[in-house]
C-alpha cells in the first residue's frame, strides 16, 4: 500500500489526527492489514456461508 | 535453574495450596480464610513491586470478604466449592467498585457499578477477589512499557515477559500470589500467559462462560476462561463460571457440567490427534518444545491412548482468519477513540487497533466464509480422535525488554485456530528449558467436551508432576 492510499484511507476511517501526530504508527497498521487477507483461501462454493450466522428468534 | 518441587498442600506453605485443597480445608474448620488472604496479601506486598501482577490489589475488602466467609464457615454455612479461596481478576472484567482500565490511560477512570457475571458467579461459589490483574492493554497492546502501569513479568526469571494478555493472571498464579485467575482469550490470551509461566489456562467452549462485564476486543472471538495450578483446580474454578447466560448474544444453551469427572480415569483407548504440522512445518518450533511435545505424546501413549497424526489447514491461514475478524472487530470498538484520542494508547494497541480500519468489507466476509469451512475440518478430525495435541508456544518466553524477539516469538503460536472455530483448547507445562522456562502443550476437545480435555490434561500432569513444579521465587 502505497503512502497516498495509506493516506486517504487514514482519512476516510476518521484517523486525521492519529496521521498527524504518529504517521508511523499508522503506516504500520496499515502494513500489517494490507497482504493479511490474501493469505486466505477463497471459498470455491460462491454458496459458502459465514461464520457466525443470523439466525432469528434466538435469546435476545 | 531448578524448580521448586515443594508440596501443595502444607498448611506453611498456604501460597502453594491449590484451590481445592484450600477449599477442602476451609469446610473442614482446617484453615481460616482470613489467614489464607492475609498470607497471601503478605506474599502480594513483598512479590508484588517485582513481578507487577497487578493493577490495583483491594486488600481492604479481600479481608472484609474473608472475615465473613470465616463466620459462615464456622456456622457450617458454605457459600459454594470455592468457599474462602482468593482470585485474581483481569482488569478487563468489571467488579462492582473498582476501575475497569483495561490497562489504558483511556479508561483509567471507567468504574465498574456491578460485577461481570462470571465474578459474580465465582462470588457466589464463596471467592474472595483480591483485585484486579494487569494485561496487554485492551487485551492486544503489550507487553509494553508505555502505559499507565508496567507490564508484569515472569515468576520463572523476571528478566522475561509473562506471555499476554492475560499477564498478571499468569504471573500471579504462577508465583503463587493466589491460586487461581480469570483470564480473557481473543487469540491465545489465557493460553499464552499459562505457557509461558507453566500453569493451566483452558479457553473454554465459545459460549459457555457468560462475556457480559467483560470489556469486548472481538465479539466472535472472545472467551473468558479459569487458569490455575493443576487440572483439578482449572475444571473446579469452570464449573463454577459455566453457564447460560440469556443476557450475552453470543452465550450457549447450557453447559455440560462435571467438569472434573473424569480426571483419574486415565486414558486407556482414549485417540489423540497430534498436530505436527503445525510446529514441524507451518511454524517449525524451538527444538526443545519440539522434543517437548514429542515426550507428551510417547507419554499419553504409554498412558493407554492411541495417538496418530492429523492435518487441519495451515498455521499461517489460521492466522489471518483470526487477525482479520479480530482487527475489523476491534476497530468497530475503538475507531472513536481512536479518532479523538490516538495519544491516549500505547504505541503497540494503537498500531494493532488501527489495522482495522485499513480491513475492508470484503477482507472480513472473505475470513468469516473461510472460518465456517475451517470449523468443518476441525470438525471433521474429531470425527477420527477424540482429543487433540499440538504445541502452544512455539518459543519459550524470552526477555521482555527485548523488544525485537519478543515481536519474533510472540506470533509463533498455534493457539489462534481455536478461537477461530471455538473448540475449548488447555495450554500447561509441558516441561522446562534448559534455561529454565516452562515449555508447553495444548490439548484441544469437541465443542462442550471440557470434561475429555481435562481427563488428558489430568493423565500428562500426572506422569510429569507439572503440579509440584513451581518456580524458584521465594
Amino acid at each position: 500500500m502505497d503512502k497516498d492510499t495509506i493516506e486517504m484511507l487514514a482519512r476516510r476511517a476518521g484517523l486525521a489526527r492519529a496521521l498527524a501526530d504518529f504517521p508511523e504508527d499508522v503506516t504500520i497498521a496499515a502494513t500489517q492489514a494490507a497482504d493479511v487477507a490474501q493469505k486466505i483461501k477463497r471459498p470455491a462454493d460462491p454458496r459458502a456461508e459465514p461464520w457466525p450466522p443470523m439466525k432469528a428468534g434466538t435469546t435476545l | 535453574m531448578a524448580a521448586d518441587e515443594g508440596g501443595d498442600d502444607a498448611m506453611s506453605d498456604l501460597h502453594w495450596m491449590t484451590v481445592g485443597a484450600a477449599a477442602r480445608a476451609i469446610a473442614a474448620k482446617e484453615l481460616s480464610p482470613v489467614d489464607l488472604t492475609k498470607a497471601l496479601l503478605d506474599r502480594i506486598e513483598r512479590l508484588d513491586p517485582t513481578l507487577n501482577a497487578f493493577i490495583r490489589i483491594d486488600g481492604e475488602a479481600a479481608m472484609a470478604a474473608a472475615l465473613a466467609a470465616e463466620t459462615e464457615a464456622q456456622s457450617g454455612r458454605l457459600r459454594g466449592p470455592l468457599h474462602g479461596v482468593p482470585v485474581g481478576i483481569k482488569d478487563i472484567i468489571d467488579v462492582a467498585g473498582l476501575p475497569t482500565t483495561c490497562h489504558s490511560k483511556v479508561l483509567q477512570d471507567n468504574m465498574a457499578t456491578a460485577d461481570a457475571v462470571c465474578v459474580e458467579k465465582l462470588r457466589g461459589a464463596g471467592a474472595i477477589v483480591l483485585g484486579k490483574l494487569s494485561t496487554h492493554e485492551f487485551a492486544i497492546g503489550g507487553p509494553s512499557f508505555d502505559l499507565p502501569w508496567p507490564p508484569a513479568r515472569n515468576p520463572w526469571n523476571t528478566d522475561h515477559h509473562p506471555g499476554g494478555s492475560s499477564s498478571g493472571s499468569g504471573s500471579g498464579v504462577a508465583a503463587g500470589l493466589f491460586p487461581m485467575a480469570l483470564g480473557t482469550d481473543t487469540g491465545g490470551s489465557v493460553r499464552n500467559p499459562a505457557s509461558c509461566c507453566g500453569i493451566v489456562g483452558l479457553k473454554p467452549t465459545y459460549g459457555l462462560v457468560s462475556r457480559r462485564g467483560v470489556f469486548p476486543l472481538s465479539f466472535t472471538l472472545d472467551h473468558v476462561g479459569p487458569m490455575t495450578r493443576t487440572v483439578a483446580d482449572n475444571a473446579l474454578m469452570l464449573e463454577a463460571i459455566a453457564g447460560h447466560d440469556p443476557l450475552d448474544p453470543g452465550s450457549a444453551a447450557s453447559a455440560q457440567g462435571h467438569y472434573g469427572a473424569a480426571l483419574d480415569r486415565g486414558i486407556r483407548g482414549l485417540r489423540v490427534g497430534f498436530v505436527r504440522h503445525f510446529h514441524e512445518i507451518d511454524t517449525p518450533a524451538n527444538p526443545e518444545v519440539t522434543a517437548a511435545l514429542e515426550h507428551v505424546a510417547r507419554s499419553l501413549q504409554v498412558e493407554g491412548a492411541e495417538v496418530r497424526t492429523i492435518t487441519l489447514p495451515s498455521l499461517n491461514e489460521f492466522g489471518a482468519v483470526n487477525r482479520v475478524i479480530l482487527q475489523s472487530e476491534a476497530w468497530s470498538i475503538h475507531g472513536p477513540w481512536l479518532s479523538e484520542r490516538p495519544g491516549d494508547y500505547g504505541k503497540l494497541g494503537r498500531q494493532r487497533l488501527m489495522a482495522g480500519a485499513f480491513m475492508s468489507a470484503g477482507d472480513y466476509m472473505l475470513a468469516s466464509r473461510r472460518r465456517l469451512q475451517m470449523i468443518a475440518e476441525v470438525e471433521a478430525a474429531f470425527r477420527e480422535v477424540d482429543v487433540l495435541l499440538c504445541a502452544s508456544s512455539m518459543d519459550p518466553a524470552c526477555r521482555i525488554e527485548d523488544t525485537a524477539e519478543v515481536a519474533r516469538t510472540y506470533p509463533r503460536q498455534a493457539r489462534t485456530p481455536f478461537n477461530v472455530t471455538g473448540h475449548p483448547a488447555l495450554a500447561m507445562m509441558a516441561g522446562l528449558s534448559v534455561g529454565g522456562m516452562p515449555v508447553s502443550v495444548q490439548f484441544v476437545g469437541r465443542y462442550f467436551d471440557e470434561a475429555t480435555v481435562f481427563q488428558v490434561a489430568r493423565a500428562w500432569e500426572r506422569v510429569a508432576g507439572t503440579d509440584k513444579k513451581h518456580p524458584p521465587i521465594v
